[in-house]
């Protein structure tokens, strides 16, 4: 059954007419323009568009870490100020947001340690999270002795440790093998279900936007601005060799792809 | 830019600190001067002629003395590195020779030579010898494989391949090596002459503190810091100048 | 790979055994006057003669003494001060060129300042080289507290952690490699200014040793007593290194 998308929904974040500018009087450089976007809960929202359309920045506006020149972002109708737990950020640089001198294990356990956990309930929290994300053999390595894919996997156990409401993932299995780029996709989604964790998904590729998303938001570029969010009518669950398949997805698909193209010209 | 001032406003509020006390809150004794007083001691040092001539002694040492570490510590460093083999047999021997301080050798470089700038250089030798060497030896390490191999395929010899590939090659991580070496030159020459050998900037240092000239001993540790901070600057200058060229070759390699 | 490396390894003792013996022929042959140039059997034998004796172990004791004190007063002074320093930007922007200055000037050089002002007592001798070895370890300490990877902050950030936890679980963690260099180059510098000091001031130690057998031309007592100095250095040199491995394991 399609889940419909349903407006009735709590809205889980939103940014109403947001911009964000750099520089002084004069040579300033507008990032994003008047961007307003609601992402409803429990939804999975693709952001797409070529590069230099503000995705990151989008993205790091959401989860506090920036604040907007002008308009307000806001997590449950609340404006946000500054990062917080609920709002999990998976970084593209996986490497540089994991703690080198800390085990895989020990490295997700400072999401518990940050929840105030005590220590004897970590290791219970902890295995589920590695056997989810497949690290459960490389439990005491260190992340310099992981794989590229690995390390994303890690930092999506620590950020999931949070026990988010959202998860912002910029661009997070861009530098990942295509085989498991597909296993953690329906990772994502499968979890995205189970615990009910709404997720801000940004990609380069159209085709993992389409396949992810419940909407899809196309970004174009000088200065950021939306130019189309497109709703994805593919049933759920989805599958990485039916579903790319079908008619809709590949309707989908070229609409967006025609729509990169005028927007990277 | 504005860097510069910044970083300026710490040493000129303390020299006025400095001075302003030292004319009001103490006088200046055996023990305690003042920065007028430091300047002036310097200024007639100079004048008289034993600042030029202690200066002199002080690099001449440091100077002989690092050019012969430099030459032996390359060509040492260049034939360690490029044999696994030799690397690996002369290995151990450099590693019980290294860990002696330099200044261990004092009393032997007075031995066999007494005072004068030929116990320095030695002195000076020793401690700069095994830093160009270990850079010189790594440097050879990391050249890029294909360079050896065309070296390789016009089937020069080792001499020629030394002079024209390898040399040129690690020309700027040597020279990275060098600099540094040429700060602990400075560094074990004024040791040097504040232990043991009576010629040279260490030795006017000595000298102040034996007389009971506060002036000119903070004058002379000024003059003597100076140096070595405008020959770090200078040399860091010729490294950005001449070596920039390297450093994007490597990246995209 | 293993068989190898046996084979070097064979080489190198074999290296070291020729070398030893081609100096003690050398010095046999009376080539270079044995004033300058005892052989090796002399030099282990005026060096065993110094420890079946018991006289070497006093300024053996002495100097060590000196240099762990003063090292440990610069260790702990530095990492500190360093740990300051490096927390706040604009702290750190003000005293750089400072900074930068202090570094390249001879610990040595500011002894006879110390001699003036203090006199040649033990606290002086202390003193200066707590001060002569306090550069390489605060700088060491300053560049690992400035060098905090700014997107491991956000992470801090996303996960609300308080100053402390910032402190202790991001910031120290991620200066005690750069504190852990510091702190070998700073023992180094103790051994030599520890050295330097024992020479100007005529205390007891292993530099004075070496200084009063050159006086007196006790040419293989000379070179034992460098031997032991440069025994000294590789101990604490490899202590200090085993210490960095062990706590340096995640790199």
């Amino acid at each position: 059954m399609t889940p419909v998308a349903d407006s009735s929904r709590r809205s889980a974040l939103s940014a109403q007419d947001v911009s964000l500018c750099y520089g002084r009087r004069g040579s300033s450089r507008t990032i994003l323009q008047n961007v307003s976007l609601e992402v409803r809960s429990e939804e999975i929202v693709c952001v797409i568009g070529p590069s230099g359309c503000g995705k990151t920045t989008l993205l790091r506006l959401l989860a506090g870490l920036i604040a907007p020149s002008a308009g307000e972002v806001a997590f449950r109708g609340a404006p946000i100020t500054r990062p917080r737990r609920e709002l999990a950020v998976v970084f593209q640089d996986y490497t540089k947001a994991l703690l080198p001198w800390r085990t895989v294990t020990d490295n997700i356990a400072l999401a518990l340690e940050s929840r105030r956990v005590p220590r004897h309930e970590h290791q219970t929290l902890i295995d589920p999270l590695l056997r989810q994300v497949g690290l459960d053999r490389h439990a005491d390595f260190f992340p310099a002795q992981l794989s590229g894919g690995l390390q994303q996997r890690l930092q999506i156990a620590r950020c999931l440790a949070q026990q988010p409401s959202v998860l912002l993932m910029d661009e997070p299995f861009g530098a990942l093998d295509a085989m498991t780029r597909e296993v953690l996709q329906d990772e994502i989604m499968r979890l995205s279900v189970a615990s009910r964790t709404t997720i801000f998904f940004i990609t380069h590729d159209v085709e993992e936007a389409i396949y992810l998303g419940d909407r899809v938001v196309a970004l174009a570029p000088n200065p950021g601005r939306i130019a189309e969010i497109m709703d994805i009518d593919l049933p759920r669950p989805r599958n990485q060799l039916t579903t790319r398949e079908t008619p809709s997805f590949l309707r989908c698909r070229h609409h967006l792809r025609e729509l990169l193209y005028t927007l990277a010209a | 830019m504005t860097r510069l001032p910044r970083g300026l406003a710490l040493p000129i509020a303390a020299l006025i600190a400095w001075e302003t006390s030292g004319r009001t809150l103490f006088q200046p004794t055996d023990t305690l001067t003042r920065p007028s007083a430091m300047a002036a001691a310097l200024v007639q040092a100079g004048m008289d002629g034993s600042l030029v001539q202690a200066t002199a002694e002080t690099l001449a040492g440091a100077a002989i003395g690092f050019l012969i570490a430099s030459v032996l510590g390359t060509a040492a460093g260049i034939v360690l590195g490029s044999s696994r083999i030799l690397g690996g047999v002369a290995g151990p021997t450099v590693e019980l020779l290294r860990p002696i301080p330099a200044v261990a050798l004092i009393p032997l470089g007075l031995l066999i030579f007494g005072f004068g700038v030929r116990m320095e250089v030695m002195t000076v030798a020793f401690a700069c010898l095994w830093p160009v060497m270990t850079v010189a030896s790594a440097a050879v390490k990391g050249i890029d494989p294909r360079l050896i191999e065309v070296s390789r395929t016009l089937e020069i010899g080792r001499l020629e391949q030394a002079l024209k590939f390898i040399l040129p090659s690690i020309f700027p991580r040597l020279f990275v090596g060098l600099r540094l070496a040429a700060g602990v030159a400075l560094v074990v020459a004024v040791t040097v002459e504040i232990a043991a050998n009576p010629q040279g900037l260490g030795y006017r240092l000595i000298l102040a503190q034996q007389n009971l000239r506060p002036d000119l001993a903070f004058g002379l540790l000024t003059w003597i810091g100076c140096l070595g901070w405008v020959l770090n600057r200078g040399l860091v200058g010729v490294e950005r100048r001449y070596f920039w060229r390297f450093a994007p070759a490597k990246r995209n390699a | 790979m293993k068989a190898d490396r046996l084979v070097i390894a064979a080489g190198a003792g074999l290296f070291l055994l020729v070398l030893l013996g081609a100096v003690q022929a050398i010095a046999e042959l009376r080539v270079v006057s044995p004033v300058f140039f005892p052989s090796p059997l002399r030099i282990a034998e005026a060096l065993y003669r110094q420890v079946a004796a018991g006289s070497i172990w006093s300024p053996l004791a002495q100097t060590c003494a000196r240099m762990l004190s003063g090292w440990l007063l610069a260790v702990a002074l530095g990492i500190f001060v360093g740990a300051v320093i490096g927390s706040s930007a604009n702290l750190a922007s003000y005293l750089d060129p400072t900074l930068e200055f202090l570094r390249t000037l001879p610990a040595s050089a500011v002894m006879p300042i110390f001699i003036l002002c203090m006199g040649l007592t033990p606290q002086m001798i202390v003193s200066v080289i707590s001060f002569g070895a306090l550069w390489p370890v605060l700088l060491g300490s300053l560049h690992g507290f400035r060098s905090v990877e700014p997107r491991l902050l956000e992470v801090a950030d996303t996960l609300e952690l308080g100053r402390f936890d910032r402190l202790v679980k991001i910031e120290i963690p991620n200066a005690v490699p750069d504190i852990l260099s510091g702190m070998r180059v700073s023992l180094a510098f103790a051994l030599i200014l520890s050295v330097v000091a024992e020479m100007l001031a005529s205390v007891e130690g292993l530099g004075n040793n070496v200084l009063l057998a050159s006086r007196s031309f006790r040419t293989s007592d000379l070179y034992a007593g460098i031997l032991v100095l440069g025994v000294v250095g590789a101990l604490t040199t490899a202590a200090l290194g085993a210490l960095e491995r062990r706590l340096l394991r995640w790199r």
